[in-house]
């Protein structure tokens, strides 16, 4: 399964944000604190706030990790996982969504937040970390199409999203998922079990 | 399933393959235990593969000390040094030069491997932070690919060569020094005579004298081009400074030759390395790096060795053989030189031009500044700046060692679209080489040394200024901030106007970040004169203490005065007083934003926290004594100040005999104040039992009071003088950082 062990995924914040990006600090060291995220080896915290289209706000987790991401000058969760991820693909992509979901929704309970966090799923980019085994080409879109399509629909239900690739070859085989509806992550979560 | 090794195949240099292959065994070899820790730890230091903070496996979380389970458990990289724990991997690149593929790929590196951010060092490097260790094969595989090593980019070897940003292009150059860094950097690469150093060895290739940019005081080997008319002939050559460097204790290089021929410059490198590794010191770390053997020695002794040295080296054909390229070193432009046309500018392109051009010796040519803030740029930006330099600017990108980038042989007519590109990734910010361009140290983000938030700071000041950056005087934007996370100066604090360096103190049993400030360096004259430490202040404080500082010089600077004769006349004495009140610190009950520090929410710490009534009555007493200890250190400052040597020579050393007491005391409370007592006590219960040691720097500090101690200088001078004061600050601080570790070790038994 190579090219699918390091997968991200970045799920967007509702605009206008309510709530400071520096509020995300306190808000992710409490996770620290607390090693709240499940399968997760919580490290740091670091502010990157300053750097244009950059992490942002970023939790270092030994196996991926968690960034209020600001590329593409639109704010939102991306998990980057940097262990590998077990099973075939469809398992990845499942994994990949659970701990992004799982974070999107902690973060709108977060007390630190006060509920001012709100995502949307209405579109959201899937990315391979891997260079070597998912190049970012038209070709490997085609090849992976029917198994993306297969895994997403187990996941947002069949024929309700679109997939578009980013067709910079510069950047990471990323791909665009665009639902016909926006569900709340606790929802799909809720889908999940 | 294809491995990046299979893939890029022939693109990776023979040697640099094999180097790579060796050290992908070495970790297999640790991994299985196989390879002693400290082996494999300098390997991979040397390698460019560094530790980073919390590899220990345990973090503070604000609450109490946590420990970090990674999965591989207790297998370890080096001492330690858990092997999970994320690290940085450092980028050496000579004089600071890429060409776009070559950026295009630390960004991909970045992205893959690190946290997608690139940050630029002091020393013109790039760093990744977060990086697996297990991922260092194929990063540098890929990195060697497009021609970029990181040998050497660590350890006890021979760092980064730095070099002007502007070389080739400067208008008060010698002559272009780029190729002559190129050329020792590759010729010191892996050379045997570099292998056996104690430390790290640091060299600078400056195109003028009086200039900052390659900052020659401060290296270990500082070669400034300067030319000689012989016989009607222009000869070449270096004026040759070794043994200058920041650290704990800085030293002010010292001149090795006037005049050193261009075919003399690499066998007297090496001449120097085999000195340096022949008779510098290998035990003792905290007195390994050369500014130590040349002080020791003396220049001239030092100099004699050298040329002995030059004498008996078997002759090698690599010393003049790159001399015939030099004059063909020379970066092509992409575009024809053109004046600017005239057309209307987009918004804030003036005040980015004041700033951020620099007018090239070549009419008709730019080089233009991107402020990076604090150092760093997104993989997108790096990628996108790659592109922009391709249009505008060819191969000629650089990295400053502000911190900065800079694009040469821009064509002037371009710069308006440039800089509407530049700043459309965010890359077109003003104020380049101003106070809102503050240089800064990774300190407590990554550095396992850090004491304080470097950055978390330096982004503080960065708001604080830029919001008001136009009202500021023209004096006042022209001031340079730089910030360390500890003493060891990696923010270059030493040669800023007004520097910062982080420490802490404990307030009833509170730990409260602090920064000492260090007022009056010279960044200019290749880093020209160091500052002194006036004091320590709380971290909250110190955005007020900074106004302050500029507000008075605002004030009463007379015409022109330089903010270096501001500091001189006003003297340190009345600039403290000023400070006197932003030294305090309010107790926790009553503010503990001051026990938390800039960018930090967690309560600061430097490990587990304690406190206790028995230490609380030791504390008292201990701080008490200690404190009078720092008075009368700041008392030698002013000595040192009106060029009082000895007075400031002999009471740095009061100042350290009255710490060593306040911790004798704790144990021995009628002990006489008779130095020989106070010391012989002192090294009986903390040094011989190590209590006083530091984690890092062992008995580094005591050493300064028993080495004092036991022999005068004759007459000081000013440098001399200098590092007393200097020495005699850092034993304070360490007998601070001793009587925490005993608090909280008795709150811990209690
Ligand atoms: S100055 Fe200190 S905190 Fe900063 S990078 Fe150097 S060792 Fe680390």
């Amino acid at each position: 399964m190579a090219g699918w062990q390091k997968l991200g995924l970045k799920i967007f914040l509702e605009e206008p944000l309510r709530a400071d990006t520096q509020e995300f600090i306190p808000a992710f060291h409490s996770w620290i604190q607390s090693q709240a995220v499940d399968g997760h080896l919580l490290i740091d915290v670091h502010d990157y706030s300053h750097v244009h289209r950059g992490p942002g706000i970023l939790l270092v987790a030994h196996e991926g990790n968690f960034s209020l991401d600001q590329a593409d000058d639109r704010p939102g969760l991306l998990y980057h996982r940097k262990q590998n991820l077990d099973g075939n693909r469809e398992e990845c992509i499942r994994e990949v969504f659970r701990h992004t979901l799982l974070a999107c929704s902690r973060l709108e309970s977060d007390p630190v937040l006060g509920g001012r966090v709100r995502f949307h799923t209405r579109e959201m980019l899937l990315l391979a970390n891997d260079r070597l085994h998912t190049p970012n080409s038209r070709e490997t879109f085609e090849r992976l199409r029917p198994e993306l399509t297969q895994a997403l629909s187990r996941i947002l239900g069949r024929g309700v999203f679109s997939l578009d690739r980013v067709e910079d070859p510069r950047e990471l085989f990323s791909v665009w998922v665009r639902a016909r509806r926006s569900f709340r992550p606790g929802y799909l979560l809720r889908r999940f079990n | 399933m294809i491995t990046w090794k299979e893939h890029l195949g022939t693109d990776i240099p023979d040697e640099l393959g094999r180097e790579i292959d060796i050290f992908e065994m070495q970790m297999e070899l640790r991994r299985q235990g196989k390879l002693d820790e400290k082996i494999f730890a300098e390997t991979r230091l040397r390698r460019g593969i560094y530790g980073q903070r919390y590899d220990n496996g345990f973090r503070h979380d604000g609450i109490r000390s946590q420990e970090l389970p990674y999965p591989s458990g207790d297998v370890i990289k080096g001492p330690e040094t858990l092997w999970d724990a994320p690290g940085m991997m450092r980028i050496k690149i000579p004089y600071g030069g890429v060409n776009p593929r070559q950026l295009e790929m630390l960004a991909d590196m970045a992205e893959e491997y690190s946290d997608g951010v690139l940050h630029v060092t002091t020393r013109q490097d790039y760093q990744l932070h977060f990086v697996h260790i297990d991922d260092t094969p194929d990063l540098m595989r890929r990195l060697a690919s497009v021609g970029i090593t990181t040998r050497e980019a660590c350890g006890n070897s021979v760092r980064n060569v730095t070099a002007c940003p502007l070389a080739g292009v400067c208008h008060t150059e010698a002559f272009d020094v780029s190729p002559y860094a190129k050329a020792c950097s590759a010729f010191l690469l892996g050379h045997p005579d570099a292998q056996d150093f104690g430390r790290k060895f640091k060299i600078s290739f400056s195109g003028c004298r009086e200039e900052a940019c390659g900052l020659a005081s401060m290296h270990d080997m500082g070669a400034i081009a300067v030319v000689r008319r012989e016989g009607g002939r222009i000869r070449r050559g270096f004026e040759l400074y070794v043994g200058g460097g920041l650290g704990a204790v800085p030293h002010q290089a010292k001149l090795f030759d006037s005049f050193l021929p261009e075919e003399e410059l690499l066998p007297t490198a090496q001449a120097i390395s085999r000195v340096f590794a022949r008779l510098g010191e290998k035990k003792n770390r905290a007195r390994a790096r050369i500014k130590f053997l040349v002080a020791k020695l003396g220049i001239d002794e030092f100099r004699k060795e050298v040329l002995k040295e030059r004498e008996i080296m078997p002759p090698d054909e690599r010393w003049t053989a790159y001399l015939p390229e030099v004059p063909e070193f020379q970066e092509t432009a992409v575009r024809p030189p053109a004046a600017l046309n005239g057309h209307q500018p987009p918004p804030g392109f003036e005040h980015w031009v004041r700033t951020n051009v620099y007018r090239q010796r070549q009419a008709g040519y730019a080089v233009a500044t991107l402020t990076l803030p604090l150092g760093d740029l997104s993989s997108w930006q790096a990628r996108e700046l790659a592109q922009i330099a391709r249009r505008f600017s060819g191969e000629n990108i650089r990295t400053t060692v502000e911190q900065n980038m800079v694009l040469r042989w821009v064509s002037e007519a371009d710069l308006p679209e440039l800089y509407a590109e530049l700043d459309k990734i965010g890359l077109g910010a003003h104020g380049a080489g101003t106070i809102v361009d503050v240089t800064a140290c990774p300190g407590t983000d990554t550095c396992k040394l850090g004491i304080a938030s470097s950055r978390g700071l330096a982004a503080e000041f960065r708001r604080r200024l830029g919001a008001k950056f136009f009202q500021l005087d023209e004096s006042i934007k022209d001031l340079r901030i730089k910030i360390s996370g500890c003493f060891n100066s990696c923010g270059q604090h030493h040669v800023a106007d007004i520097g910062f360096y982080g420490t802490s103190r404990t307030i009833k049993g509170h730990k409260v970040p602090h920064f000492q400030v260090v007022l009056g360096g010279k960044w200019t004259e290749n880093a020209g004169s160091y500052g002194l430490a006036m004091g320590s202040a709380p971290a909250r404080n110190i955005p007020e203490v900074l106004e302050r500082i500029t507000g008075r010089y605002l004030e009463h600077r007379s015409n022109g005065e330089s903010f270096q004769d501001f500091v001189r006349s006003v003297g340190k004495k009345n600039l403290r007083t000023m400070l006197q009140d932003l030294l305090l610190v309010p107790a926790y009950e009553v503010d503990s934003s001051f026990y938390s520090d800039w960018g930090d929410p967690r309560e600061f710490s430097m490990g587990d926290l304690g406190t206790g009534e028995c230490a609380g009555e030791v504390v008292t007493l201990t701080q008490f004594n200690l404190a009078s200890a720092e008075q009368l250190v700041f008392e030698a400052q002013i000595r040192l100040d009106d060029s009082d040597f000895a007075g400031a020579d002999s009471l740095s050393y009061r100042a350290m005999v009255e710490a060593a007491r306040a911790l004798v005391k704790t144990e021995f409370l009628d002990v006489p104040g008779a130095p020989d007592t106070v010391v012989s006590e002192f090294r009986r219960r903390f040094y011989d039992t190590e209590l006083f040691f530091d984690k890092y720097a062992g008995g580094k500090f005591a050493n300064y009071l028993f080495r004092r101690h036991g022999s005068s200088p004759q007459s000081p001078t000013r440098d001399t003088a200098h590092q007393s004061v200097e020495e005699s600050q850092l034993f304070i601080e360490a007998a601070h950082a001793c009587y925490e570790r005993m608090a909280r070790e008795i709150s811990g038994v209690r």
